[in-house]
């Protein structure tokens, strides 16, 4: 088998079980529960790999991930309630708002360094936080947003559970592919090296404050998409999704996966989702049993399930160049 | 006109002054060594020049114009690159993503061309990457990450991360240091293969014997001052080294 068809192979057969496997054993066995928890693990694989762009590969660490998620569902969910404005417009919106807002925070925030950033993406999250939550006039404070149009395309209304599950990981897979892109390509190596030495990037002529805030703001605008996504497939927005739990349950799905490896952050996403749905019947000891996996697997793997430099490898298969196969073959870097 | 002026340069840390008033150039295609003892202001005139620690007083010109104030990527972006005396690669990137950065910077990819952009960007970054590893010697270990490489192999990856910038002015902080004879003799002869290319360098050294073997021209600064500036054997025959720098060597 070439290099080419074994790198491609793990893309396709996820994009396989995610538009065959997955829609066909909802169709014939699923109830409304698990198409909810197939979705979750979607929105969170987008939220996770858009995370990743800002902390595993340009290394800014970003604690206030969520409240872009957080502006992205509540913009969605009150254009469709107060300007009855469908999915078509709330969901470029969504993600519009979200990354202006990350835009005007970036433009103080990305000269700090290291903890003082974390200590400032922590600030800003607890301060839209709070915001959702005591703007009563506009978000409803802690009652949230019931969104009951739904999600209306070119004015017919999408009701059936497997279009719904389509849709939503049509746009996952194509924000996805998106990142993707900026992770593998030189972008991705300039963000990189940010994240090893800046100083030094700076003497390379990358431009780094810009690089940074622009990263930032892309990211919170993948996160705003699947804030949009979360408030139209679940009719409801609260703040209490928002909050720094939400934020670090995301740091935590992309270390677990690995680090700077965007299959791992995926994988991350998966892995903390739908473990609680499995440990289900062990009642309230899930959370435990769900801590306990996360500290073993970073434990024993602390560059994550498939770390970063196995995922970069695996990726450029992809690409059908050939790095890790043939040393000094010129086939290598990005495409 | 030179292709890089340095004017009166002063820099003052509180009451030190590390940098003193300092005029030198650096002529197209020339060869300059750096020499002083330590801490007599050689990497910081290195990082006045290049953009790292702001002036004092003075003006620094590049291919003509001023180019003080100015951020490091900037100066970069107008053909000058470096490296650190305190070797500073990506550790956690392969030997080949190191040097694609300096390609990168120099020629740029944004995020919309990362995204949709053809080939024919990325397929230039790789191309000028692979020159830059094959110069250096490095082509054999491109997939290495740089943290394995041993500690001479990292310093060649500095400066093809510097070559693949194609820079028209290379400025060299120590690279020879912590290399043992054989590996300095051989850095020497690279170094001059470069200048032989038409390469502009200005090399700060420590190994007098390096830098007056290859340079055309040695400048020497003590406690910040410019104490000459001169052909090798002029500079290892004035008194004035001979006491500040020399005297104390020997
Ligand atoms: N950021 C700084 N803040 C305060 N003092 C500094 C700073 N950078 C350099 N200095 C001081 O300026 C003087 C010149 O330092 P510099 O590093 O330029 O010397 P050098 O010639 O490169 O020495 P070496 O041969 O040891 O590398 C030293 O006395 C140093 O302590
Ligand atoms: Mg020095």
């Amino acid at each position: 088998m070439s290099e080419f068809v074994r790198g491609r192979l793990v893309p396709l057969l996820v994009l396989l079980v995610v538009f065959a496997l997955v829609p066909y054993g909802l169709a014939k066995f699923g109830k409304g529960y698990f198409f909810q928890v197939a979705q979750l693990v979607l929105i969170y694989a987008l939220l996770a790999v858009s995370l990743h762009l800002v902390t595993g590969a340009a290394g800014l660490l970003h604690l206030g991930h969520a409240a872009f998620y957080g502006v992205g569902a509540y913009v969605a969910a009150l254009l469709g309630t107060e300007m009855k404005l469908g999915f078509l417009w709330g969901l470029p919106a969504a993600g519009l708002a979200a990354a202006a807002l990350a835009f005007v925070v970036a433009l103080p925030t990305m000269r700090l360094v290291s903890i003082y950033f974390a200590v400032a993406t922590l600030a800003i999250g607890q301060m839209i936080h709070t915001v959702l939550l005591n703007w009563v006039a506009v978000t409803k404070g802690p009652n949230g947003v019931m969104l009951f149009s739904g999600i209306t395309l070119f004015g017919t209304p999408v009701k059936s559970p497997i279009a719904i599950y389509f849709l939503v990981a049509g746009l996952v897979a194509l924000s996805i592919w998106v990142l993707h892109r900026l992770s593998h390509s030189y972008y991705g190596n300039a963000l990189r090296s940010l994240r090893e030495d800046d100083q030094c990037a700076d003497a390379m002529g990358v431009d780094t404050v810009r690089l940074k805030i622009e990263v930032f703001t892309v990211s919170a605008f993948f996160a705003g998409i699947a804030g949009a996504l979360w408030a139209y497939t679940t009719g409801y927005v609260s703040p209490g999704d928002f909050g720094f739990n939400t934020s670090i349950l995301v740091l935590a799905m992309i270390v677990v996966g690995g680090l700077g490896s965007l299959p791992g952050a995926i994988i991350g996403a998966a892995l903390l989702i739908l473990l609680p749905e499995v440990l289900r019947g062990v009642g309230d000891l899930r959370n435990v049993m769900v801590g306990i996996v996360m500290f073993v697997s970073i434990l024993f793997l602390p560059r994550g399930l498939l770390g970063e430099v196995s995922a970069l490898s695996l990726v450029r298969r992809g690409f059908g160049l050939k790095w890790g196969a043939a040393p000094s073959d010129r086939e290598v870097g990005w495409r | 006109m030179s292709l890089l002026e340095i004017e009166n340069v002063t820099r003052r840390f509180g009451g030190l002054v590390a940098v003193d008033g300092v005029t030198t150039r650096v002529e197209a295609g020339e060869l300059v060594g750096l020499i002083g003892p330590n801490g007599a202001g050689k990497t910081t005139l290195f990082n006045l020049i290049s953009g790292f620690t702001p002036l004092s007083a003075g003006a620094v010109r590049f291919k003509g114009e001023p180019i003080q104030g100015l951020k490091p990527h900037r100066i970069a972006a107008r053909g000058m690159s470096r490296t650190f005396q305190n070797l500073r690669v990506f550790p956690n990137m392969s030997v080949f993503d190191n040097v694609s950065v300096g390609a990168v910077g120099a020629m740029g990819q944004s995020a919309f061309a990362a995204v949709f952009g053809r080939r024919a960007r990325a397929d230039a970054i790789s191309a000028r990457t692979w020159e830059a590893l094959e110069r250096v010697g490095l082509g054999g270990v491109a997939e290495d990450l740089a943290a394995n490489l041993s500690y001479g192999k990292r310093k060649y990856l500095e400066i093809a991360r510097a070559l693949a910038m194609k820079p028209e002015l290379l400025i060299l902080d120590e690279p020879a240091a912590g290399l043992n004879d054989s590996e300095t003799a051989d850095l020497a002869r690279f170094i001059r293969s470069l200048n032989g290319e038409g390469l502009s360098i200005m090399l700060v050294e420590h190994d007098m014997n390096l830098v007056m073997g290859i340079c055309s021209r040695v400048v020497v600064l003590a406690s910040g001052r410019k104490i000459a500036d001169a052909e090798p054997a002029a500079v290892r025959a004035d008194p004035a080294v001979l006491e500040a720098y020399l005297g104390v060597d020997e």
